[in-house]
């Protein structure tokens, strides 16, 4: 399967609205539809994570993720805040786009790092992160995972 | 969703979390080369958050939990289409079916591990 094959449409938000790294969490984990409890256990999981070492890998990109109970499979959304936040980001600069991967811990199709790694090798090629500035619309967010066939 | 099992939830993904650090050779090596994580330092976080966590549990609860989670591999298990996915029986339907039920902490009948549904 590739990366397209992981994304509803709906977990795709091109405006998010948070200011901060915390609102910015919630609001990623919104886009996955889960009731409120299940909200609240999964923004403690990833806070949690992210205190043992920011997701934010670089050039703007961020991909927040952890293995939760609350989900009963893998479950992928992204984001884009065109003004960037501060995530504490390996290289210090804001993050703009987001990746959220959240797996439960048994997971029978295995499939939840190696879409890490896919999604860690795609932000990391060099003209990514100015593609994914230039989306104007969900679709052309899943049309870009498409063409490039990771 | 019950307090107590709303704790449950979170240490058990904690425990995952650690699990799939500790153990898992392919977790170790993303988390390290992608995301820089000291992951032995992270080991160490971890450990200190789920004793921090244990201490919210409440006695009658902490104690249960001990003696499942010293036995078996996963004390907290979903329910998912109606079966208990530790032991893969079927939960009565008389509680899988009511919201009410479905809330309260719950041990599985036939295993004994605690319980939340997922659908």
């Amino acid at each position: 399967m590739i990366l397209r094959d992981f994304f509803d449409i709906e977990a795709v938000k091109l405006d998010l609205e948070g200011e901060t790294k915390d609102e910015v969490l919630k609001e990623l984990i919104g886009l996955l539809g889960l009731d409120d409890k299940s909200e609240g256990i999964l923004f403690k999981m990833l806070k949690r994570r992210e205190n043992l070492g920011s997701t934010g890998i670089g050039n703007g990109i961020a991909i927040p993720h952890c293995r939760s109970l609350v989900v009963n499979r893998l479950r992928l959304a992204f984001g884009r805040k065109p003004d960037g936040v501060d995530f504490k980001a390996i290289d210090d600069r804001p993050v703009r786009d987001f990746f959220l991967i959240v797996a439960p811990p048994l997971e029978v199709s295995n499939q939840y790092l190696p879409v890490l790694g896919k999604i860690a090798q795609f932000a990391k090629e060099p003209d990514v992160p100015e593609q994914l500035g230039q989306l104007e619309t969900p679709e052309d967010f899943l049309a870009l995972l498409e063409a490039k066939s990771i | 969703m019950d307090a107590q099992l709303e704790i449950l939830l979170q240490i058990q993904d904690l425990k995952g979390q650690r699990r799939g650090l500790e153990e898992g050779r392919s977790e170790r090596q993303v988390e390290e080369e992608a995301f820089n994580l000291r992951v032995d330092e992270a080991l160490t976080g971890l450990d200190e958050k789920i004793d921090q966590v244990m201490e919210e549990l409440d006695p009658g609860v902490r104690r249960r939990y001990d003696r499942l989670a010293g036995g078996i591999d996963r004390a907290v298990v979903p329910v998912i289409n109606g079966v208990c996915y530790g032991c893969f029986v079927s939960v009565a339907t008389s509680v899988a079916s009511d919201p009410a039920e479905r809330a309260k902490l719950r041990n599985c009948d036939h295993c004994g591990r605690f319980l939340y549904f997922l659908d």
